[in-house]
């Protein structure tokens, strides 16, 4: 059914059902069109979420490939996966461990890479506002870049603050990740290689894609220039600290734009 | 190997929940309104500007081109999964040409 119907539906028995007086019916039918929203925000969400699923999903299989072939076991790298949830983060973990610099240096550069994720949590917070803390706790937990792809698409459907949305998005995304690290742990080789069908600029073009969405006009000109200048400046003169010209890009990037009207 | 690699896990998996839940306490401490408020309203647009930024100043020519492509798309079509479908057809085309 489509959505204007199912939303006059629902409407128009609503009316039916108070104007009938009948509390019974009239509090069942609600409680079963929240359940209803909530499902319909949850596969929303998954279905949104499917671009992003198939992007993560070949750094899912690399990272599963690439463990069972620097000494982890096969349970080892799925719960890495399930634990982390962090692409980059893991695989930079991972290559300081071979390295032989240690588990303190490896945990430190992989949370570098994940300081990011702390922004992304910052922007949801309106989802997550009054929400029990087990279910911040979910939802903090599904957050990753791909969240604020997510965040984009969103807006056409009126759900930029539909917790179960992005819990629908991010439980996708994690269930897929957990796959595909499976798969690339076990297969450990014999799978052919990404980037002879594009696969590998996937994570690129997501993001590339998703940037015409995220522009709110002229008044993100400023605040993109200074976050874009700041990788740049990273990237070019401070390469080994590129990922903490990435944090600081968005941060310095978002000061921008909050001192800029005062 | 063995342990130091169950350390690893358990302990970024740790810090990353660490990381994940601080970012949404320290902004729910942060006003509503405000210079916190536009800042944080513009957080995740400069976070993907930087994200892609740092992509494509390590990628190649072709690359760059496939990327402004998708680009286009993206804004002339408002499909950003149409947008990404095509770059992937597009690069893995111009790969086996030999581009």
């Amino acid at each position: 059914m489509p959505k204007i119907e199912r939303f006059l539906f629902f409407t128009r028995r609503a009316i039916y059902l108070s104007r009938t007086n009948n509390e019974y019916l009239f509090t069942k039918f609600i409680n079963m069109r929240a359940a209803s929203t909530v499902r319909i925000e949850i596969l929303y969400g998954i279905r949104d979420m499917l671009p992003m699923s198939l992007a993560a999903a070949t750094y899912g299989l690399a990272f599963g490939l690439l463990a069972s072939q620097s000494g982890f076991n096969n349970f080892q790298a799925i719960s890495m996966s399930a634990l982390v949830f962090g692409g980059s983060s893991q695989l930079v973990a991972m290559d300081q461990l071979v390295l032989g610099v240690g588990p303190a240096a490896a945990i430190i550069a992989g949370a570098a890479l994940n300081m990011r994720i702390l922004l992304i949590t910052a922007s949801m917070e309106s989802i997550m506002r009054d929400r029990s803390w087990w279910h911040i706790g979910l939802g903090t937990f599904l957050a990753t870049d791909a969240s604020v792809a997510l965040m984009q698409t969103a807006k056409s459907r009126l759900m930029t603050d539909s917790y179960w949305y992005f819990f629908g998005g991010g439980a996708s995304l994690y269930f897929v990740w957990i796959v595909v690290t499976t798969i690339g742990a076990f297969l450990s080789s014999g799978i052919p290689d990404p980037e002879l069908v594009g696969l590998d600029f996937a994570i690129i073009a997501i993001f590339v894609a998703i940037l015409p969405g995220m522009w709110r006009g002229y008044v993100d000109i400023f605040p993109w220039f200074i976050a874009a200048g700041t990788v740049i400046f990273f990237g070019v003169w401070l390469p080994e600290y590129a990922s903490w010209g990435l944090i600081s890009g968005a941060i310095f990037g978002a000061m921008a734009a909050g001192l800029k009207n005062d | 190997m063995t342990n130091e690699i169950w350390i690893t896990v358990f302990g970024l998996g740790l810090i990353s929940f660490l990381i994940r839940i601080s970012g949404f306490i320290l902004a729910s401490h942060l006003p509503k309104h405000g210079a916190w408020a536009r800042g944080l309203e513009a957080l995740p647009g400069c976070l993907i500007a930087s994200l892609v930024t740092l992509m494509m100043i390590y990628g190649s020519t072709l690359e760059w081109i496939t990327g402004i492509i998708v680009l286009v798309i993206s804004a002339l079509t408002h499909k950003p999964n149409l947008a990404m479908f095509c770059g992937i057809a597009l690069i893995a085309a111009l790969r086996q040409l030999g581009l």
